[in-house]
């Protein structure tokens, strides 16, 4: 071990606890964390050719179906399926797709909507839809328009290996590229929230270069493993589903649009003995618990609702910003609290020095280090400053030893 | 008694909603000058000779040239307007088709064939009212809209290379048409459900209530087709009115399985059917808005001269007939439902029979007691249908993977044997027939290489050629385009024309996913302009004329499309450049990784002995501090300090390394001077 530190190195160390609690601190006040979740956005993408992937098609259709059912309106979908299944001429039942042998549900009725089929499922147009970047004549039904107050779900289905998912058989989608667009989508405000889903072989992988705050993944399986499918249709000749999907719509099928089952209890009522594979989910880039998100934040269009007592808050809202979330029963108390708050905000714009916009910080400390241990995550800086303290004597024993 | 009151209510305000509704449909149609928008709905049922069935949706709807509101409509779908105003489209049509029009049994020379018909996948021609330069801009624009309402792919006809400007031989004819087509379009329920809702009942009441979609798409062929016709804005304040004709052509095999039951003793019977057995639902009453709603059976005129007609042999005073019960109670079929009224064909150039067609009116009928018609054959019948003056066909010539030739051949059929005789009283009888064809810019087609086979003899193009107009086609730009108009004599047998073509190479980006199943040419339009397909029936009142069978009067041209080719083009071994690199890669991983290793193998080697002489003597405490301080902080694995030491690392290697070279360097210098 090298264990020479020249005075630079060590000026290093020192600034980078420093750069730590400094982005923790921003981290929290960020903006764009007080949009309200406003609208629910899917794309479902099938990325397989062929009939003999009919079950991909399958899984997104049925996905389709699950979301079109909890609430997400046909022009908030983005269907993308990469080849013609219904319509095949090896389907034995025309204009019908089934995810299951019994066939009691045709998964495609007289209502679908798809926006991207055929030769145009590509990478792509895959990232024009993610990133915004269409050309002008492409019609709104083909764009994902979504805003900071999106929630999106992102479905993608197909074969897979390590770090990459291939689309139609020809091209493939890279770990990077998919978190560069997610990455590129948070910077132009595109999302709130955004849950990853992939049900192909090691899954997880996919996920690997994702940096962007807002997003959960999961996977059907990991690095090394398989996602296999279900069961196999005679009738129609070829398997109809895929495991990890199959379980998922059972979770969803006992579900309407008023249950508030939360998103840890959709991850884990997978089975892995039964679905042959380790899901992996990724949450270390989310906030919030996922006890306490109903799985309709993603799958359906249900909306937090807030009291309010006269029509126009909005605005005085904005300039509280983080105030919202904790708002408790006894409103006009805050509400008045906080009209204090804006006024005297208002009245030291000058000398604000913070640049990060923590009003109420300087104003009345002893309230913000309150709230700031009522959450949870504060833990988390609590015991950062324990590290940073840690740090130099670290070093100072360190060069001491050597 | 407010609740008893409540359903009486209730009940005023269906009616007057209802009343309302008929309002806007029938009643203001009275009014003078100010026309209304108005909608029908009409099926045609026919009878084919190989079995089948022919079903054919008829939907207009109309939006008359108003002054007022641009925007407002009550019936007209608003998609359509808004597409019409935006793009300023004169003329446009689209149609989705799966399948292949089979012209020998299911015949060419009729209104529904030769402007129903149409090639696999999809087909766009749009003729726009806007200046020449911006002509390109629409037909993008369009095209992306339409793939848009579509829900389809017709966005890939945006492409230069994709589209054409014929000149004269497409029926049009102007020079501001684009026309495209892409042949391997899937067509399915998500492109039918939009087009369901442009029209006013959707799906849900009239005739519309059966297009089930699973015995739909079983059928043999299906097409559906969106035409519409934008009348000519005089001034700017009038808004131009729109005339939407929406039909949907199936072809169908009615009750299979009872087919094969009784196949082998009756073989030749057709098969018997009825609405509900061929679509699973019935009708239950016409869609309220509609201004007529009726369903149509035709028998042909062939099928007509084998069955046994009592007055067939009074020829033309058939008309006193028409309202006896002699035209539906026939020996050899049995209709479930009495027509309310029977047309008869009016006169016909073949006049050897004339076409009968019974018309049932929908509104009679409700929820209660659906409407559905049912015919019951109880001898065997067999015609023919009349055929395309020559049926064409295409194929490719050649072999291999470098050339071939297109051949595009023409045979005169039966019916146009005896047609062509009868007609040709001079000797100089000529048949004119058109050709029209779009070859995508990989197949690159010689068109000095053209040549005329007429009656299998190798003749001089300038000899049946009158006129062609090619635009030969440019790479990634624009596709060849060959319009040529031949002049045939009337007692030709077979004709020919074959071109020959290299294969040309695409980029490797430029193939599709699966390259391997090969390229497709678009089908060749062949028309003949001489021949007019129309059929006029007797009517008494023209005052509500059917749009169907208006639709039927006009002389359109005979028209048949041949076969979609598909070319094989060598497809590159996409593994192929994965093998050349990894192998180079390893190559060069091999020589340059020795080559390095020998190079720097010493230094290295002294320098590692040295660290880990120095690592066991102080090591073990740092390390332990700093795993220690990674467990600590949870996530963040890496240890804090390790970044800056192997950088003070890479530092203090690098500073040897500069002085062994300034040293070098100096000792050099010192040496030579």
């Amino acid at each position: 071990m090298e264990t020479f530190i020249n005075p630079k190195s060590l000026f290093h160390l020192l600034l980078l606890p420093c750069l730590l609690l400094y982005s923790s601190i921003a981290y929290n006040s960020s903006p764009v964390e007080a949009a309200m979740h406003t609208n629910n956005w899917a794309v479902l993408v099938c990325t397989s050719r062929f009939w003999f992937n009919y079950r991909h098609m399958a899984n997104t259709l049925s996905l389709y179906r699950t979301v079109k059912r909890l609430g997400i309106p046909d022009e908030r979908i983005i269907l993308m399926l990469a080849d013609d299944m219904a319509c095949n001429t090896r389907n034995k039942y025309p204009a019908q797709v089934f995810n299951n042998e019994n066939h009691r549900l045709n998964l495609y009725g007289d209502n679908v909507e798809v926006d991207y089929r055929g030769y145009e499922v590509t990478v792509e147009n895959f990232l024009r839809v993610l990133t915004g970047r269409h050309e002008t004549a492409v019609p709104r039904s083909k764009r994902l328009l979504s805003d900071e107050g999106s929630h999106i779900l992102l479905y993608m289905t197909g074969h897979g290996g390590d770090e990459f998912l291939k689309f139609q058989d020809s091209e493939e989608l890279q770990s990077h590229d998919l978190a560069d667009a997610v990455k590129q989508m948070k910077e132009k405000h595109r999302f709130k929230e955004l849950l990853i889903m992939v049900d192909t072989c090691q899954a997880a992988t996919l996920f690997n270069q994702l940096q962007s705050p807002g997003v959960l993944a999961i996977g059907s399986s990991m690095k090394g493993e398989n996602s296999y499918s279900h069961h196999l249709d005679s009738d129609v000749g070829v398997s109809v589903v895929d495991r990890f999907t199959y379980y998922t719509l059972a979770f969803f099928e006992r579900l309407n649009i008023y249950d508030n089952a939360s998103l840890s209890s959709l991850f884990s009522s997978y089975n892995p003995s039964l679905l042959m594979s380790t899901t992996y989910y990724r949450k270390d880039l989310y906030k919030r618990r996922l006890e306490e998100v109903p799985v309709t934040n993603f799958f359906g269009s249900v909306m937090e609702t807030i009291h309010t007592d006269a029509a126009y808050k909005a605005l005085s809202r904005r300039n509280s910003g983080r105030f919202e979330d904790e708002m408790s029963l006894d409103q006009s108390v805050h509400h008045i609290k906080r009209r204090m708050l804006i006024k005297v905000n208002d009245g030291d714009e000058i000398h604000d020095i913070n640049p990060e916009g923590e009003e109420g910080a300087s104003k009345c400390p002893w309230s913000t280090f309150r709230n700031k241990f009522q959450k949870a995550e504060n833990v988390d800086s609590l015991l950062n400053y324990g590290l940073v303290a840690m740090i130099p004597l670290l070093v100072i024993s360190t060069w001491l030893v050597q | 008694m407010v609740l008893l009151q409540r359903p009486h209510i209730l009940l005023l305000l269906i009616d007057t909603h209802q009343f309302l509704q008929c309002w806007i449909a029938f009643g203001s149609a009275n009014e003078e000058g100010q026309q209304q928008e108005e909608f029908s709905e009409e099926l045609l049922v026919k009878p084919l000779p190989d079995h089948k069935l022919l079903a054919h949706f008829h939907f207009q709807s109309s939006a008359p040239p108003s002054t007022s509101n641009g925007c407002h409509h009550h019936l007209f779908p608003k998609a359509i307007s808004q597409l019409v105003q935006k793009f300023r489209v004169k003329e446009m049509e689209l149609s989705f088709t799966q399948g292949r029009w089979n012209y020998e049994s299911w015949g060419g020379f009729d209104p529904i064939s030769s402007s129903n018909a149409k090639p696999p996948g999809v087909e766009l021609w749009a003729v726009f009212d806007v200046p020449q330069h911006h002509i390109d801009a629409s037909w993008k624009n369009l095209t992306h809209t339409l793939s848009g309402l579509f829900c389809a792919s017709i966005n890939f006809l945006e492409s230069t290379a994709t589209y054409s400007t014929p000149e004269w031989s497409f029926p049009p004819a102007s020079g501001n048409v684009r026309y495209g087509t892409f042949p391997c379009e899937a067509v399915c329920t998500e492109n039918l459900t939009p087009w369901l809702r442009l029209l006013p009942c959707r799906d849900k009441a009239g005739i519309a209530l059966l297009l089930d979609r699973p015995s739909l798409y079983r059928g043999f062929y299906h097409s559906q087709r969106l035409h519409l016709t934008s009348t000519e804005s005089s001034s700017e304040g009038i808004d131009s009115g729109i005339i939407l004709e929406q039909t949907l052509t199936v072809v169908l095999q009615p009750n299979s399985e009872r087919a094969i039951e009784v196949h082998a003793s009756e073989k030749h019977v057709q098969p018997s059917w009825s609405l509900s057995s061929i679509f699973g639902k019935q009708v239950s009453g016409r869609c309220v808005l509609a201004k007529s709603s009726s369903v149509y059976l035709l028998l042909d005129w062939g099928l007509v001269a084998e069955l046994k007609f009592p007055n067939k042999e009074n020829g033309k005073s058939a008309a006193n007939g028409l309202t006896s019960e002699n035209f539906w109670s026939n020996p050899s079929f049995e209709l479930s439902v009495n027509p309310d009224r029977i047309f008869l064909e009016e006169s016909s150039s073949h006049s050897k029979s004339l076409s009968i067609l019974y018309m049932f009116q929908v509104e009679k009928y409700s929820e209660s007691e659906p409407f559905d018609i049912g015919l019951m054959w109880k001898v065997p019948v067999a015609w023919l249908c009349q055929q395309t003056p020559l049926h064409a066909s295409r194929f490719f010539m050649g072999s291999g993977n470098e050339r071939g030739a297109i051949a595009i051949s023409l045979k005169s059929t039966q019916f146009t044997e005896g047609f062509m005789s009868a007609n040709s009283k001079d000797g100089s009888c000529e048949l004119r027939v058109d050709v029209f064809q779009v070859v995508p810019w990989y197949v690159k087609v010689y068109f000095h290489s053209l040549r005329v086979f007429v009656d299998q003899q190798p003749r001089a193009v300038s000899d049946f050629i009158e006129k062609i107009h090619v635009s030969p086609s440019k790479d990634k730009m624009s596709p060849g385009v060959m319009e040529v108009v031949l002049k045939l004599p009337c007692r030709v047998n077979t004709a020919a024309l074959t071109i020959e073509f290299d294969k040309g190479f695409l980029r490797i980006d430029e193939y599709p996913p699966d390259a391997n199943q090969g390229f497709d040419i678009p089908s060749a339009i062949i028309s003949f302009p001489n021949f007019h397909a129309s059929m006029v029936f007797l009517e008494d009142d023209s005052l509500n004329r059917s749009p169907l069978l208006s639709k039927f009067q006009e002389k359109c041209p005979v028209m048949s499309y041949t076969e979609v080719l598909l070319v094989p083009l060598t497809t590159p071994d996409f593994s192929m450049p994965y093998n050349v690199s990894t192998i180079k890669c390893t190559v060069f991983a091999l020589y340059f990784g020795s080559l390095l290793n020998v190079l720097q193998r010493r230094v290295a080697e002294e320098e590692r002995f040295l660290k880990a002489k120095a690592a066991k003597k102080t090591g073990r405490l740092p390390l332990l501090l700093s795993k220690l301080s990674a467990k600590l902080r949870g996530r963040r694995r890496e240890p804090l300090h390790s970044p800056p030491s192997s950088s003070s690392f890479i530092n203090s290697k690098l500073v040897l390394k500069v002085i062994l070279v300034a040293g070098l360097a100096v000792g050099w210098q010192y040496f030579f001077s």
